[in-house]
This record gives C-alpha cells, structure tokens and sequence, in this order.
C-alpha cells in the first residue's frame, strides 16, 4: 500500500492532474457555456424561480470619470465602427433645442443596432447625460456583460418580467439624466411593432418630463434579430427625432401610451413618405399601423427586410 | 418557496449532469431525450424544534399526552432507530437526541425511575460507545451508558428475547424481552423515505432471526411493489400484522419525524442545484472537488465522505399510537420526496453512492451497492417500476470486492462461497440461509464484536429480489468486472457501452429514464 504522499506526488508527475483538469474544465466549458449566454433545457423553463437577486449595480458607470472615458469609447469607438457597418440618416434633431432635458427617449426596437444608433445621432451634450434602459435578464445575467453594457451604453438593468416598475428610471431622471426606454420590452421578431408597454408613459408622467418619440426605420433589414453585424453592402438606417409629447391633464399612462405609440408610428410614415403626406394622414386617423399585418410570417419579415429608400439630395456633378 | 420535484428532458441545452459513483461523482452526458427524475427541493425545516417536540409529546394522535401515560414506578424503555438512519448522518444535534432528551424530562418529572435506552438495530451490527454518544448526546450517554441502561439491542442472546405470539399467519412475533415487559415502550423513529416507520419499527427493530425470516425472504420482497408503498408491500403487510399483535400486549408510544432533502453540507452545495442553474462558484466548487478526488489516496477519499454529516432540517413530528402517526408521517414524506412520472422507460439509469443503510462509517462492498442500486433505488417508486417489465438498468458505481472485515465478515464468505453457486435469491434462501444464520461464529461476532448478523447479507440480496425478478440486463457503469460478474451483471466503460450492451434487451434507440438522487426521491409512476 502506497502511502498518500507518495499517491500524490506519484499523480501529479505522471500529468494525469493536468490531463483530468483540462478535460473537465473543457467539458464544463463546453456544457455551461462559458463565455456565452448561459441557457435553460426546455423542460425545465416552467421550474425556473423569479429572479430575486440585487440589481447589478451600474451607478459607478455614471460618474464623470466613466463618462469621459465612455464619450472617448462612443466618439472614437461606437460611431465609427457603425458607421462602417450601416449607413445611418438622422432627422428632427432640431426638436432638443427647445429641451432642456432631462426628457425619456421613446423608441421602436427592432434590433440591436437601435441603442448605438440613437446615443450616435445626439448631440455630444445630450448623449452624455444619457442612459439606456436594457434587460436585466439579457444584459445583466453575467457580470462581463453587465459591466460592459453599462460602460459603454450607459445602460441600467430594468425587469421586465415581474412588471413591476424599477426605482432607478426615476431616480435617473431626478437626477437629470435622459432615459431611453424602448416600450415594446424587446426587440420585434418580424421587424414589425409590438404593443407598447405603459411603463414609459407612467414614468414620464410620474416625473413630469416630456417623451421624446424616435422613430427607427431599416435596422430590422440591416440587422434582424440574431445576427450580430449588420448585413453587407452598409444598409441603410434612419432615426427620426418627433415633437416632445407631454401627458395631459387627466390622461392616464395607458391613454399617453397609446398617443406616444402613435407619435412613433407618424415618424416611421413620415421617414416612409414626407411630413406633409404623414401629417394629413394623421389627421385622417390613417397613419399606417406599426403592428404586423395579418399575413404570414414570411410575408411580414419579407416586407420589414427592404431596405428604406432615403430621400437625398442627388449630387449631378460627381 | 420550494420547487417541487420535476421530470427533465434532455436537449441540446442541457449540461452533462451529476451522476454518483461510490465515493466520487462524474458528469454524464446523457443522449437527448433521456428523462430525468429530480427530487423536490428542500422543504424549508422547522424552526423551533423543541417546540414542535414538546407539542407533538403533549398533543399527541390518537393517544394520551405523553405525561399523563408516565408514572412513578413504571417500566419505561425507550427505543431508538439505530445509525442506518438518517443518511448521511445528521449535524449534532441529531433529531433523536433531542426527542429523548425531552421524554427523559418529563420521565424524571413524573418520578419514574426504572427507565433503559435501547438501540433498535435488529440483526444490524452493534453501535459502538461513540456511535451511541453520537445519536443521544453527551448527556444521556452519560446518564445511561456507564449503567449498562443504554446499550444495544441482542436478537441473539436467549435470555433477552420474549415470543409474544404468533400472528394469523403463522407468524412468530418475538421481541426484545425488557421492550416487551415494559409499562410503556416510546420509539423514537428517523423516518427518512416512505418504507420506514409505522409497524416497521418495533416489530422489526427489536425482533431477531425468528420474527425478520417471515418477512425478510426472497418471495416476500420479489411481492413488495414497491417498498415505498406499504399499503402494498408484502414485507409491510407482514410487519403490519406482527405490529397490531404486538399492540395487544403492550403499550407503545410512538415518536415520527420527518426531515427535508437537505443530503449535502455548504461545501457540495452544487450536488443540490439543478445543474444548468450553476453559478460561477458552483461549477468552480465542482472541478475542485473533482480534481481533489482524483487525487486523494483511498483511504483519504474515505474519510472525507464518511466524515460528511447532512444539515438535515425537521419538516414534522407526530406521536402517539403508531398506525395514526404513521399515516401522517407518509404523507409528510410524500410531500418531500414524490415526484409524478408519466409511463414506464426501457432502461433506468441510476448512480449508486458512497453510502447506504449497512455501511456508514464503513465500506460499501458489493452486496452492499447492490442492495443500494437494485434494492433501494431501484423501489423508489410508486405505482410500477420506473422501468418496464423486462427493461435493463444501468448502475453507476466501482463495485471494488473490498469488504470491511469487522462489520461485514459473512458478507466474504457470501460473496465468495454461495455467489459463487448460485445468484437466485430464491436458491441461494433455500440451500444457505440456516447455514449463516444459526453459524455460531457470526452469532458471537453479531453479539460481542460490531458485526451484521451472518444471515444479513443474504436479507441484502432479497431487497434486490424484485429488481433481479423484474428487468432483463442489469450492467455496472465503471465496476470491476469480476465482482460484478460474480454477482451475475456485467460492468461497461461508460454509458454508450452500456447502453450498445443492452441493445439486445430494449433496442438500439431505447426510451431512458435517469434517476437523479440523492437527495432522496420517489417516482410517482402512473
């Protein structure tokens, strides 16, 4: 009989130690995702406990000197490299100058283009002041990906699946930050809009800060879900700044939803076709709907992947 | 809020999952499509125990409170289900001690004087003086132990039993002399999973050879479908008449418990949590343990896990007579332990681990992991078989033909001599079990030294009787092949092996059904 000593040492010099550790962190690697989003086997989904943990914290991300460094990494970083891939148009810029913000930012959201996208088209002065409400459940389930989330995009965890409101877009906003919030709760799987959630209205009316509508049109084509860089040949995308809406004087979140649901989808008609077109449209109460069409599914993504077409001025001399 | 127990499917998002094997564990990847059976969570413990006690003492089922049956002058023996139970044994203070604790304090209150502890170990080997201290406590281990009135029960000494009877059957019910000559017998039961308890505690736990070989036989378990079950199982519909003819002569005080799934320490938190919800920790926890396994001499991988003690919590205690009791304790179990599985599979699979009833604080020899795999685990059900009628099980566990040669001696000669005969349970009973049982070298190793009875590891076999009866190929996943075939199964490499062994039995594309325990469950099989 060997003593322990000698059956240690006499493991460790043969390398079956390392042998073993690296096939188990390999099969460990392999079976927990590492370094991937971690995922539940079907079956077990029904039996997956409501998630209790702590927020990850993000406000350190808020502090001037993660804001220099995220403007330096959003400047010379984010846009360029977006530019390289889309070929972005912003329009309606011109509604900020009249805001002093803090304002919530409301979007549709089709792909994961939409966030760089509106933090790119702002102003310097007003992407600094702003952050981005984002999944907890996607954006924060590891660390590496929450902490780099927040760095870069300024983006804070809001759950999405209690319903229940997080504290902290309230907090953002008292404290004068701009919040982008995208209402759907996720991105749209066909390109089309889904219902919006009452949870940015309730928010602008609780603070009484004006909704900022954005209306994003072609970043479904250039980037649909599942892809994680846009399509070749720098699609087109177009983000388009409305007129800040204000909740009314006995308007509740769900009526003010419905109005900001509407001001999104008058920008999509707007960018479609012109302003005067999509205003005497409005005014019909004939703003072509954001919501999918009754068709099959193929037909509803075929529709969504065109490419917007961009009205520019055509430049005869080359 | 615990989540109850669920049947997995395998798919391509499912990590490889734990599977023990004796005093290690691996990481199976199982085929997609195979089931798992997973146990409900714990059941959060009850906090204030000694207050649950004292009123399930003062308010008991279908009984006088405790301290109106004590009297100054009486007879009064306390009895205790021996260190087969709970499993792995629990954190100080164990749930015994703290139970007798309280009956000797109201004892002492009403002035009774005459009062003996005894450990209900039937033919199980013999509790040593720090195994005994273990279960009562400092306390009453030294009130007791040095007056000879804490001590183990003897089935084999002449003078120390008394027949009782015998039952419409013809069974003989005979018992521990003082138990059975006492004013009032109070029986303090672990009830870990569904077959303990109720008339399986005394009948059982203070007879001896004559009473155990009506019900502990291999026709009698091969009819026990399942153990789980009492209301059919043959062995407890045996107990069950011993035990009501018992209650005609004497006055039995029954005290149940009922513990949550608690099996691991903090330290193998990750053997509790479903895998694909294992945190950073988790996983890191595991390839430590993994590799710190593989490491480890033997001798070392031995004492880390027999040193292993469960944070087990209390989930319920009942007293009183025993039948009423017992009904309420099954369900607190159920409640724990019992998971719905629809329909029956080709093959069950199932990992054998370090410890069993017959081998804490000892080794785990052959018999020992086949009365665990095919006993044990495989009874876990109610309704039917997890596994059809002609099925194949595939066992996980290194089988070595080590044996411990203090508790286990005729398991040796059993391994060697009458496996080496024949494997029939029926057979094997009928030409060797007097031999062992009445051999008067195992009757005095039994009564002086800590071994198991010699007629025991024939009783061991008997618990796999209806595996053996009921599924076609039975095949050991990292077994020793010679121990194995020596018990009539085969050993594989791996589970791919295993499963291209048994195709001749299920087929090559067969339905599998993984039985993820400990913690202790049982499928509910409709």
């Amino acid at each position: 009989m060997t003593s322990p000593v000698v059956h240690v040492t006499r493991h460790v010099l043969s390398g079956a130690l390392l042998r073993g550790a690296r096939q188990d962190v390999r099969l460990v690697a392999r079976g927990w995702r590492w370094g991937r989003r971690s995922m539940v086997p079907r079956s077990a989904e029904p039996f997956v406990p409501a998630q209790t943990a702590e927020p990850f914290p993000t406000a350190w991300a808020r502090t001037p000197a993660a804001t220099v460094v995220r403007d330096g990494l959003q400047r010379f970083g984010l846009r360029p490299l977006m530019r390289s891939g889309i070929t972005p148009t912003v329009r309606g810029l011109d509604v900020l100058d009249q805001l002093a913000g803090p304002v919530v930012f409301v979007a549709n959201h089709t792909s994961h283009l939409d966030t760089p996208l509106i933090l790119c088209s702002l102003p310097d002065a007003w992407r600094r002041k702003t952050a981005v409400a984002a999944a907890a459940d996607y954006f924060f389930d590891t660390w590496w990906r929450a902490t780099s989330s927040a760095m870069v995009f300024n983006t804070f965890p809001i759950e999405r699946r209690s319903g229940s409101m997080s504290a902290t877009p309230g907090d953002l906003l008292a404290d004068g930050w701009n919040v982008v919030v995208f209402p759907e709760g996720t991105r749209s799987p066909d390109g089309w809009t889904r219902r919006f959630k009452p949870g940015a209205a309730f928010l602008s009316q609780t603070q009484q800060v004006p909704v900022v509508p954005v209306g994003i049109r072609g970043s479904f084509a250039a980037m649909p879900r599942g892809r994680g860089w846009p399509v070749p040949g720098r699609p087109a995308v177009t983000v388009r700044f409305g007129e800040p809406l204000l909740p009314q004087v006995g308007e509740g979140p769900r009526e003010f939803g419905t109005r900001i649901e509407g001001a999104v989808a008058l920008l999509v008609d707007e960018d479609a076709t012109t302003w005067w077109d999509a205003t005497r449209r409005a005014a019909r109460g004939q703003t072509p709907p954001m919501s999918a069409p009754d068709t099959a599914q193929w037909r509803r993504v075929w529709d969504q992947t065109r490419p917007p077409v961009v009205r520019t001025t055509r430049r005869i001399w080359r | 809020m615990s989540r109850p127990g669920f049947v997995l499917e395998v798919d391509d998002r499912t990590p490889p999952l734990v599977v023990h094997e004796g005093e290690g564990f691996r990481l199976e990847t199982f085929p997609r499509g195979t089931r798992v059976i997973y146990p409900p969570e714990s059941l959060p413990g009850i906090r204030d125990v000694d207050g649950a006690i004292r009123r399930a003492l003062l308010e008991p089922t279908n009984s006088e409170p405790l301290p109106v049956l004590l009297t100054a002058g009486m007879r009064l023996t306390i009895a205790f289900d021996d260190i087969s139970l709970p499993l792995p044994p629990m954190v100080k203070p164990d749930i015994r001690q703290r139970i007798i604790e309280q009956v000797l304090t109201m004892a002492a209150a009403a002035g009774v004087d005459d009062v003996e502890i005894i450990s209900a170990n039937a033919l199980h080997r013999r509790l040593t003086a720090a195994e005994l201290k273990d279960i009562v406590g400092e306390r009453v281990f030294r009130s007791f132990f040095p007056q000879g009135a804490l001590y183990n029960h003897d089935a084999e000494d002449p003078d120390g039993m008394l027949f009782i009877g015998e039952t419409d059957r013809g069974e003989v019910v005979e018992i521990n002399k003082r138990a059975a000559e006492s004013d009032l017998l109070v029986y303090v039961n672990v009830n870990l999973v569904a077959m303990d308890g109720g008339h399986k505690s005394v009948p059982i736990g203070l007879a001896g050879y004559k009473s155990l070989r009506h019900h502990h036989n291999s026709h009698t378990m091969v009819n026990s479908r399942s153990f789980m079950d009492h209301t059919k199982s043959a062995m407890h519909h045996s107990a069950w008449r011993m035990g009501k003819l018992l209650a005609d002569h004497l006055k039995i005080f029954t005290i149940e418990t009922t513990l949550n799934n608690d099996v691991f320490p903090d330290s193998y938190g990750f053997l509790m949590k479903r895998e694909w919800e294992w945190g950073v920790r988790d996983q890191a926890s595991m390839l430590a343990a993994r590799r710190g396994l593989a490491i480890a001499p033997k001798s070392v991988r031995h004492k880390l896990y027999q040193g292993m003690r469960a944070p087990y919590g209390l989930t319920g205690i009942n007293a009183g007579e025993t039948e009423a009791v017992h009904e309420l304790t099954v369900a607190k179990v159920h409640q724990q332990q019992m998971v719905e599985v629809q329909g029956q599979s080709d093959v069950l699979v199932m990992g054998v681990p370090y410890v069993g009833p017959y081998n804490v604080n000892s080794t785990m020899n052959p018999i020992l992991a086949t009365c665990m795999g095919l006993g044990y685990y495989f009874n876990s059900y109610r309704g039917q078989p997890v596994v059809r009628k002609g099925g194949a099980v595939i066992l996980y566990h290194p089988v070595e033909p080590d044996f411990n040669q203090l508790h286990h001696p005729s398991y040796v000669d059993f391994f060697e001599e009458v496996l080496s005969t024949s494997t029939d349970p029926a057979v094997i009973e009928a030409k060797f079990e007097q031999q062992y049982a009445t051999d008067p070298w195992y009757v005095h190793l039994y009564r002086t030294s800590h071994a198991y009875h010699g007629v025991h590891p024939f009783y061991m076999w008997y618990w796999a009787a209806h595996a053996m009866d009921h599924v076609g190929d039975v095949v050991w996943v990292g077994a020793d092949r010679k121990a194995v075939e020596r018990m009539g199964f085969r050993a594989a490499s791996s589970l791919q092996d295993a499963l291209e062994m048994v195709s001749g039995t299920v087929g090559r594309s067969p339905s599998i059904t993984y039985l993820h325990n400990p913690p202790h469950l049982i499928a509910d099989v409709r």
